[in-house]
Formats: structure tokens, sequence, C-alpha cells
């Protein structure tokens, strides 16, 4: 018993590594932007996808085509803020539903760059770190791990540390009074666009070779997303840290001690029992809710 | 608008049979075909999507076989001989788009017979099917109901084949006594759940627990694995998982230190499941479906025209893209197409009549017999012997072939039990 609770946390702790990256993406987007970024699900395929193309196709090295993948999928974030999020800044609807459509084109080229067909991956590694007979820590899980709370921790410290933090920050507070104190509306959505759509990629680039690589497996990447800043408080981002851990913790263990299904069930429960007790999310502020 | 329809009483099938009777009332095409005219045959299936693997290989498949079937001068009716051309739409295993494809092939295209996967997108074509009587054929019998009279299960009984491979190892390692079973809760799982566990008490194997249901969106599968092989079974069965899911629960089992047997009904892309574990780890495995180079395929029983040859040519065309349901839908039209020339017609029904006159056919594995009145209200599936496929020094081989009629004589009462358990009956289905 004590070994199935150990590894039910390891693979807790693995759960929460990848949602928390996706989670918090979507809510810097949201948080600077104002808008409900539909198509970040496929951004995190679209970092599978660069690692499809640049490890399994090309044989470079996993981590070189993962670190492509987040300059890949943050320049498609860019693409986003400036082709599609900007010119509809006062029209968060708009955004909305161009993010809905954008996320139909990234799923029309992945069907016609790659077909249909699950993609095939060789692990990045298949070294297991065990603990015990039925306690084991696969390094490629590990490396998501670790990239997760690397990242985070650089996020945490760009955000509260640097200017360009501040900057982005203040917008997210309040963006008038941000630009009549200089800082640049177009500049910090940029970097906001840039990062959250890089944790996206870097998230799928990591755990392609971990999962079933096709063009819709975006989908239920979003669903748990949503399900996450809701319970986390959108607009937060220690939140979404918050949400994802208990999360992945509480569908993790009742996957392992009950089923699936079931599971789903609780972590929709989850979500609308926050939803009527604090509405704002755990973390969230009632002028962003 | 919708609302008030349906608050008055009007139920969703009653909806989806009077939208379609409304969209076929127009006139329906002529069966009767011109001399030299070009047969078209429907291929309605997910040809994206999730499900897609097992319906765009089947239709790469049957592009192989009608360019066979025309190069030997194509079908020979009563009105000559007729080229043949398949007309695909992908219904996106949507009961919907199936509908609007159902009635696209009939109207505008003109389609003689229509295969499907069948499954969840069955429901929405039925109403198509009882307007027009257009012969539909599915790859899962589960579809059946004796309302499905020009409804055809023709290449597999799934998921009654099953019981082959459970039968088999317990003859061949009788040392394996305990299993645990994982499946994704939908219209696939479930009867292949309950068909598993009729065949596991049948060969005397104990459950350790009850089957474990996932969501069909899950994606870390490491949960999953990690309850399976709590209980250290013998056996770890993967029900009819899809190919997504086989992979990734494949590669959970290896990492998490599994070494017992494994078996699942499919193992679609078994080669890249080997890469990501290891030849060893993969020894063993049991599944349903052969590759058609194996040797046991030229033997006299099967009718599958040049096996060998079939499964070159696909390879060629499509390499690494092989997978169950490559050889299905062209060994159904087979089928068809010996019923249409013995009929002389390819009118739907005059074909049906045909194919189950005697109430045997020449199914792919074998001569077989009409069946499933008991599990499907109606003799519609035509059942047989199935293969047995083990993965041995890294290749799909079969060893051997076992008779569905032979298990469900001696256990079919258990099959019925499970069936019942899990409302799969076909008075159960809604």
């Amino acid at each position: 018993m004590i070994e199935l609770l150990a590894q039910t946390c390891l693979n807790a702790v693995y759960a929460a590594s990848y949602i928390s990256l996706v989670a918090v993406g979507l809510v810097l987007i949201f948080g600077v932007m104002g808008v409900i970024n539909f198509a970040h699900g496929e951004l995190f395929m679209a970092g599978a996808y660069a690692v499809v193309t640049l490890y399994a196709d090309l044989h470079l090295p996993f981590l070189v085509a993962v670190a492509v993948g987040l300059v890949f999928v943050g320049c498609l974030g860019l693409l986003m803020e400036r082709a599609l999020f900007r010119p509809l800044r006062d029209n968060p609807l708009g955004g909305l539903v161009a993010s809905i459509g954008f996320l139909m084109i990234l799923q029309a080229l992945a069907v016609l760059g790659y077909g249909v067909r699950m993609e095939h991956i060789p692990p990045a590694t298949q070294e297991v770190i065990v603990f015990s007979d039925k306690v084991r820590l696969p390094l490629a899980r590990l490396y998501v791990i670790i990239a997760s709370v690397v990242l985070l921790a650089a996020l945490w410290y760009f955000l509260k540390r640097t200017r360009f933090g501040w900057a982005l920050r203040a917008s997210a507070q309040d963006p008038e009074a941000a630009e009549l104190q200089g800082i640049s509306i177009n500049q910090t959505a940029r970097i906001a666009m840039f990062i959250g759509a890089g944790l996206a990629g870097i998230a799928g680039a990591l755990t392609a070779p971990l999962v079933s690589v096709n063009p819709h497996m975006g989908h239920s990447v979003i669903v748990t997303a949503f399900i996450v800043i809701i319970v986390g408080g959108v607009g937060s981002l220690e939140g979404a840290v918050v949400a994802s851990v208990v999360y992945a913790v509480v569908h993790t263990f009742v996957t392992t001690f009950y089923d699936g299904v079931i599971a789903d069930i609780v972590g929709l429960s989850l979500m609308l029992v926050v939803l009527i007790l604090k509405p704002t999310g755990l973390f969230g502020s009632a002028d962003r809710a | 608008m919708l609302s008030k329809i349906i608050g008055s009483g009007l139920t969703r099938r009653t909806f989806l049979k009077s939208t379609a009777a409304t969209a076929l009332s127009a006139g329906l095409p002529g069966a009767a075909l011109a001399a030299g005219e070009t047969i078209k045959i429907g291929f309605l299936a997910p040809l994206t999507g999730p499900v897609a693997a097992w319906g765009k290989p089947g239709l790469d498949g049957c592009q192989i076989w009608a360019e066979r079937v025309n190069a030997a001068g194509g079908i020979k009716l009563e009105s000559g001989s007729h080229m043949v051309e398949f007309i695909g739409y992908d219904n996106e295993y949507d009961p919907a788009k199936a509908r609007t494809g159902a009635t696209k092939l009939i109207r505008e295209d003109g389609v003689s017979f229509i295969m499907m996967l069948g499954g969840d997108t069955w429901p929405g074509v039925q109403p198509v099917a009882d307007k027009t009587g257009m012969l539909f054929s599915t790859l899962l019998p589960s579809d059946l109901s004796p309302d499905t009279t020009t409804l055809i299960a023709p290449a597999e009984v799934h998921p009654i084949y099953n019981v082959t491979g459970v039968e088999w190892l317990a003859e061949n390692k009788p040392e394996l006594k305990t299993a645990v079973m994982c499946a994704q809760d939908d219209a696939l799982g479930l009867p292949s759940v309950a068909t598993y566990l009729a065949a596991f008490e049948a060969a005397g194997i104990t459950m350790n627990e009850e089957p474990l249901l996932f969501d069909p969106a899950t994606t870390d599968f490491a949960p999953v694995v990690t309850r399976l092989l709590s209980s250290s079974p013998d056996i770890v069965c993967l029900d009819t998982c899809y190919s997504d899911y086989v992979h990734p629960i494949c590669e959970q089992l290896f990492q998490q230190g599994y070494e017992g047997q494994i078996i699942s009904c499919t193992a679609d892309f078994y080669d890249q499941i080997i890469a990501k574990t290891s030849k060893e780890f993969m020894e063993g495995f049991v599944f349903q479906f052969p590759d058609f180079d194996d040797p046991a395929l030229n033997s006299d029983q099967i009718n599958f025209e040049d096996p060998n040859g079939f499964f070159a040519e696909y390879n060629k065309r499509h390499p690494g893209e092989w997978g169950a349901v490559s050889w299905e839908y062209a060994s159904i039209m087979d089928l068809w197409k010996a019923a249409a020339e013995k009929a002389g017609s390819a009118d739907p029904e005059a074909v049906i009549a045909a194919m189950k006159e005697g109430g045997t056919g020449e199914h792919a594995f074998g001569d077989a017999r009409w069946w499933g009145t008991e599990l499907f209200g109606i003799d519609n599936a035509l059942v047989g012997d199935w293969p047995v496929v083990v993965i041995e020094n890294g290749k799909a081989t079969i060893k051997g072939f076992k008779n569905i009629p032979d298990w469900y004589d001696k256990h079919g009462d258990l099959l019925v039990k499970h069936m019942k358990a899990y409302d799969q009956m076909w008075d159960q289905r809604g």
C-alpha cells in the first residue's frame, strides 16, 4: 500500500508539472491581454510536433528540439498577438472567436503536414529511477518535473524582480494607468504572448515522447487548463500553480483508487464547488472574474 | 423552436428519422446500372480525428482492391462488366456527419453499397438505411439489432473474436491465473470488457479486480497503470483500446517494471511500441490482427485473395501504416462482389439475399456462417474462425485459428451474462 501511495504521488507530481506549465501560460495571456486563448491546446500540440520534426524526423538531440519548440511556439504566440489579438484588443469576444479560428488552422495544418495518424517518437531516454520494485520514476518524466520547476521559478523571478516583469504586472492590473506611465501595451502584450505560448509549447515538446501526438491532442489539455484556471482564479498565476497541484493530486488519486471516469467527474465537481463557494476562484480577485 | 418540437413529444430518434425521410423524399437514385457504368461504393468512416486509424487505412486498402478488380475486368453483372470506384466521406466519427454523408452518398453519388466503421455513428445513419433500403456494412456487430435488416457485419465480430486470444492463452500458458483489465468508457470499450470477462471466466482465469475504465480523453496513463499493477496480476488485458491508448499504456507498463503477459484486441503499429519499450518486453504479446505477410494466411482455408501481395502493395504505398482495418473493408468488398456477381445485380436487396443464401459465406479467414440472433437479435454477422496473433522476436505471428461459434456453443451463457451486466445486449442499448 505504501508503494502504491508513493507511486501515485510521483504520478501526481508529473501531472501537476505539465498542467501548471500550460495553465500558467493561459493565465498570463488572459491576465495581460484579457483574451481567452482557445488555441492554447493547439500551441501545446505545435510544441509536440516541433519535437516530431526535429527529434524524430531530423534526429536532432531531444533537448535541442525542445528548446527550438519553445521558441517556435513562442513565435506563433507573437504572430497571434500581432495578427489576431492586437486588432481586436477592444473586443475580447472577437479575440476569443479569432483564437478558435486559429485553433482550427493549426489543427488543419497539422493534418496536412503530418496526416491524421499518431506520430511515433522514440523515447528521449528509457532510463528509470528505481526507488523500489513498484516505485519508479522514468527519467523522461523527471525532465518534465525539473523543467516545470525551473521555468515557473524563472517566470516568478522575471515578473517580480525585473523591469519588464513589473511592466507586465502593471499592464495586467490596469492597462490604461500603465500606458500613462509610459509602458508600451504592445510590448507587454508581445512578451506575454511569447512567454504564455512558449510555456504551452515546451510542455507539449517535453511530453511528446510520453503521449500520443496527433493533431487533436490539444483538446483534452485545454479542457484541463480551463478547469485549473477557474479553480485557481482567472488571472492568478499563483492560483494556476496551486490549482494545478490540487487538480493533479485529486485526479491522479481518484483514477488510481477508483477509476478515470470518476476522476473526471470529481475534477469537474471540484470546479463547481469552488465556483459556488468562491466564484472568483481560490486566488482570483473580483475585478478579473 | 427545436426545443418546442422536442417538448411536444418528438424524440431525438424520431427527429432524425423524419429529417432523413424529408431529405430523401425528393427521390432516390435508381439501383439499376447502365452497361459499362462504374459501380460506386460509399466509404463512410472517420478519415480524420482520433478514430481515423480505423477508417483511413481501410480506404487505402480498398483503393488497392479496386485497382486489382478493375485490372481483372471489373465486376461482372447481368448488365455486363463494371469498373468499381470508392467514394469516401469523412464522418469524423460523428453521428450527424455520418447521416449527412450517407444521404449524400446515396442521393448525389448513387452508390450501390456503403461501408462504415459503425459504433457511435450508426444511430445517425440508421434512419437513412430504414428509408432507402441501402445495404450498409459495419465492423462492429454491436450495431446490429432486429431492426437493422440492411446492416451486415461480414468482416469482424468485434468484440466476440477476443475470446479466441484468451482461450489460446489458457491452453498454452496455463500457469497464468489472474488478470486485470482497463478500457475506455465508450461503445467500443464496454462490449469488449464484457467479452473479455466472459472469456477469462470460461478459461478459469480470475479477475483481481473490476475492469478499470478511463475517459476517452485521457492522455496520461501512469495512474491507470499504477492501479493495474497494484494487484500483481499475471495478465494485463488492454481490451479494445484505441492505438492512441495501447501505445502509452504499454510504455507505462514497461517503465513501471511490468514483466508479465499482455493481451489486447489490437496492437496497431506494434513496431513503434517495441521501439518505445523493448523486443523482450513485447515478446509473447497476444492480439487478434495479423500482418498479411504471415505464411499462415497462404493456407487453403483463407478466402482473402493473395494476402501477401496485398500486404506488400499496401506497405509500398503507405509504409508503416498497416493496421487492424487495412484489409477488413477490402475483405467485405470480396464478399459483396461475389454476392453481386451471383445475383447479377448491384441492387442492395438482391445482393444481401445472394450473400446470405444458404446461411454461410466466405469470410476472409475461412468459410463462416451468418450468425447472431442470440446476441444481436439478427443473423447478420458472418462468424467463423479468427486468428490468434503473438509477437515473437519482434514480429506478429499467427499461432493458430480458433472457431468463435465453437466457443460460443460452450460458453455463450457467460457472454450473455456479462453483456447483460454491462447493458450491451441488443435490447438494452439505447
